[in-house]
């Protein structure tokens, strides 16, 4: 069992390493949006990880309130935390260069998969059309009737 | 106890891979007393594994800190039940898990097939000892559980371990990832009768007859894995976040995705005789990506919370994944003569279509969460840079793709087999379509205005009439021909088709959960400092601080909050939100208090005490519909349930076949 004064000093370190977080306003919500939060443990944004005082987030909001008060614009803090960091600031690959291939591939694969479907389909049909026209030997269709007559009497 | 614990598992890997060989070279040569050796060694591998789990749990439950696993994961103050999950708190334990959940389902299913399909089972036994192989190596050679700390280190006596992850130290964590993992290993029973039944040339669907009760198990542990860590997250990260696209999160997710397709193109296979490959493809693919993600969890490639301690790990993967679906591809491309359709599909407004379409968008889901997880390591080894793909891109691109889903999951239902016309559409889907219209235009009246969650309702309108309307039409037949009551009739029409209404029911799950999800659009928080006597709000509860108190167990220090929700002047719930700190680990760990309702949870967490040590700093959360998540999943996993019961009536699909084609195919296999 530790001492009290033990469990205090705990207490008093856990608190110090969870540095106090603000209230998040609106503005810097919406630029931290933008941001990816890159504590590594949660896949958040800076305006949405709600982890308190997470060592990446809080220091970011604090610098984007900093610079929302100079009157920088959006994209501007944008750019200098991208600038600091690298692209990886980011929440999203930007849509440029091969980084745009992250939003567009898996569009592609559904444009793709509905050709395959269209194609697929096209081929059934012309399959079917020249089943259909094809003349059926009586004995294979006497052999069908056969066994439908079979499958009815068992439903009945 | 140790030495027995390693000699186990080496003897085991030895008799999994004579079982291996015994039974590759049993069915080349016909000899069944090699067969039936291999298999009895598989039994063997299932006690030898069970030997060794059994004695790695008990040193962690007796405090053998020798052992540096034990001395890792246990400690003497954590209760006995956290000490038995400790099994699977790290890496090599939770590997030795693995093995023993498939070797356990390798020993259920040779006692159940011992005189059945015996032509496939020789190959049924080497495809999933080949797996156990892989697993064994990992557990001798990368990540051993019985590793000793005094082993030529000076150490002679450890008093205390370090004790398992705070985070871990919660309810759900019994259970979690036992239950995902039956569900991922389990993919490799569909998996191997496919395999064996390709490499033997099987016509048919036996193999399909014979594992659907599997696969529908499997993805039932699967689903129940991934909404058991969902709700572990929610209530123990203290944010109240369920889901946020971490890779080890997708990687759950993926063979989720693809099993769900299987079971839905398998219908395919059974009543038409159509997408044979495609099955093949599927059920490889499900069980390809069980071991993927399993890579991804353990190998570091990507950085994720859940991920365990970087090791050496990938390589055994990365091989074993090459050389599966090398052997597989070729398999299936060498008999693609055997998995031809029996029938063409007719029309683009039919059933089967429905299916493929529904297959095309749960595998766009599945393709978008693989590229999203795995496209920061792509990019940087393309252009040197590293990036990051957080919930935002995931969310832009799945949200669509699931919509689109939830609606063909009303409209595959109502549409007929073969083909439908424009008349049999309009009279199905009217009163459908007009109630989904009328919940977005009510709830639009109402003030919403988030697009993605007026769809989302309206969508899930539109399933619900469209089931609604399968179970009224049939019931009300029912009752009315065999002059009984509505409700009997709608019992008796489900157990006279299970499969079909059981799967309904897991729709109107997936619908429920659905509605859950689109609450988040709704979300509230507020974070505040407040001290004993004041309050703060949030939404339309005011909540007001009774009084902190500090304290210590054996385990960790505490601090907790008593505090009282209001809503207009009368009395909601007591919350009692607690801040704790593990003595051992040293790590802070929030036990949040939630008092949840259908409608919305308030959710408070009480994150920190202020400079002052007088205000604890309380995070408040309401979440709209999220009880609806979990209350979707126990319907999902009641009408997985009715669709295992088998069929009053038992039906036989009378397949619609084209006669040339037919006659076409009968005669090339004569050939």
């Amino acid at each position: 069992m530790l001492s009290k004064w033990k469990s205090s000093l705990l207490l008093l370190v856990a608190a110090l390493c969870l540095a106090q977080d603000s209230l998040v306003s609106p503005a810097v919500r919406r630029v931290g949006e933008k941001l990816s939060c890159l504590c590594g443990v949660c896949k958040n944004t800076v305006g949405t990880c709600d982890m308190m005082g997470c060592h990446y987030t809080a220091p970011k909001r604090d610098q984007i309130a900093a610079m929302q008060a100079k009157g920088m614009s959006d994209q501007s803090i944008v750019d200098v935390i991208v600038k600091e960091v690298g692209l990886q600031a980011l929440s999203e690959p930007p849509q440029q260069g091969f980084n745009a291939m992250a939003l567009v591939m898996p569009f592609i694969m559904i444009t793709f998969g509905l050709y395959a479907i269209y194609w697929f389909i096209q081929r059934n049909q012309r399959q079917a059309a020249m089943a259909i026209s094809n003349p059926v030997h009586p004995e294979v269709l006497d052999r069908f009737r056969a066994a439908a007559e079979k499958e009815m009497e068992k439903l009945d | 106890m140790e030495n027995l614990g390693a000699l186990s598992i080496l003897l085991a890997l030895c008799l999994a891979t004579y079982s291996f060989i015994a039974s590759l070279t049993g069915a080349w040569k016909k000899n069944a007393f090699l067969v039936r050796s291999a298999e009895r060694a598989a039994l063997v591998v299932w006690g030898l594994v069970a030997l060794a789990s059994g004695i790695l749990v008990n040193a962690m439950v007796t405090g053998d800190f020798r052992l540096v696993y034990a001395a890792q994961y246990s400690n003497l103050a954590m209760p006995w039940y956290y000490k038995f999950a400790a099994w699977w708190g790290g890496q090599a334990g939770s590997l030795l898990l693995w093995n023993f959940i498939l070797a356990s389902y390798a020993a259920v299913v040779l006692l159940l097939n011992r005189n059945k399909h015996r032509q496939i089972m020789p190959y049924v036994t080497a495809i999933l000892m080949s797996t156990q192989i892989l697993f064994l190596v990992l557990i001798c050679f990368a990540a051993n559980p019985f590793e000793v700390l005094t082993v030529g280190r000076g150490i002679t006596a450890v008093p205390d371990g370090k004790g398992l992850n705070p985070l871990l130290q919660y309810w759900t964590m019994l259970i979690h990832p036992p239950i995902l993992y039956m569900g991922y290993v389990g993919f490799v029973v569909p998996f191997a009768f496919a395999l064996a039944s390709l490499i033997t040339k099987q016509p048919g669907d036996n193999w399909i007859h014979t594992t659907r009760r599997w696969a529908l198990v499997t993805w039932l542990f699967q689903t129940a894995g991934v909404t058991l860590g969902a709700g572990w997250s929610y209530s123990v990260l203290g944010w109240g976040g369920y889901w946020i696209w971490d890779p080890v999160e997708n990687a759950s997710f993926l063979p989720w995705l693809t099993s769900t397709a299987f079971l839905h193109s398998v219908m395919m296979q059974e009543k038409k005789g159509m997408m044979k490959v495609w099955n093949i493809v599927l059920v490889s693919a499900t069980f390809f990506l069980s071991i993927f993600g399993t890579f991804l969890t353990r190998s570091g490639i990507v950085s994720s919370v859940h991920a365990f301690a970087q090791s050496p790990v990938g390589p055994y993967f990365l091989t074993y994944l090459a050389l599966g679906i090398v052997i597989t591809t070729w398999l299936i491309l060498d008999r693609l003569e055997f998995l031809k359709s029996e029938v063409p599909l007719e029309s683009v407004v039919s059933r089967e279509s429905s299916f493929l379409f529904n297959n095309l968008i749960l595998l766009a889901s599945c393709f978008a969460i693989l590229w999203g997880t795995l496209f920061p390591v792509i990019s940087e080894a393309v252009t040197g840079e590293k990036i990051s793909v957080s919930a935002p891109f995931f969310n832009r691109v799945n949200i669509p793709i699931g919509l689109f889903l939830m609606f063909l999951t009303g409209v595959g239902p109502l549409i007929a087999w073969r083909r439908s016309t424009w008349d049999s559409l309009k009279r199905a889907f009217m009163f459908p379509a007009l109630g989904g219209l009328i919940v977005a235009a009510g709830l639009m009246a109402a003030g919403m205005r988030h697009p993605y969650a007026l769809i989302s309702f309206a969508l899930c309108m539109f399933v619900t009439l469209t089931i609604s309307s399968e179970f009224y039409k049939g019931s009300r037949s029912i009752a009315a021909k065999d002059g009984i009551g509505f409700l009997p009739a709608m019992v008796e029409l489900t157990h006279r088709n299970t499969r079909r209404y059981g799967g309904y029911l897991i729709h109107m799950g997936v619908v429920i959960c659905v509605v859950g999800f689109s609450g988040a659009a709704f979300n509230l928080n507020m974070t505040s400092e407040i001290g004993e006597g004041q309050t703060m709000n949030i939404g339309r509860y005011q909540l007001a601080m009774k009084n902190i108190t500090f304290g210590e167990n054996d385990n960790y220090v505490f601090r907790r909050a008593l505090i009282e929700a209001t809503v207009d002047g009368k009395q909601y719930g007591l919350l009692e939100p607690e801040g704790r700190v593990f003595k051992k680990q040293n790590e802070p760990y929030h036990e949040v208090a939630i008092i949840r309702r259908l409608n919305e949870d308030l959710y408070l967490n009480f994150a920190n005490v202020s400079a002052d040590g007088k205000k604890a700093v309380i995070q408040a959360y309401v979440f709209p519909l999220v009880t609806w998540i979990w209350i979707g999943f126990w319907v999902m996993l009641a009408g997985t349930i009715v669709c295992l019961i088998p069929s009053k009536v038992r039906l036989e699909y009378a397949r619609t076949q084209v006669v040339g084609v037919v006659e076409r195919n009968a005669v090339q296999v004569e050939k």
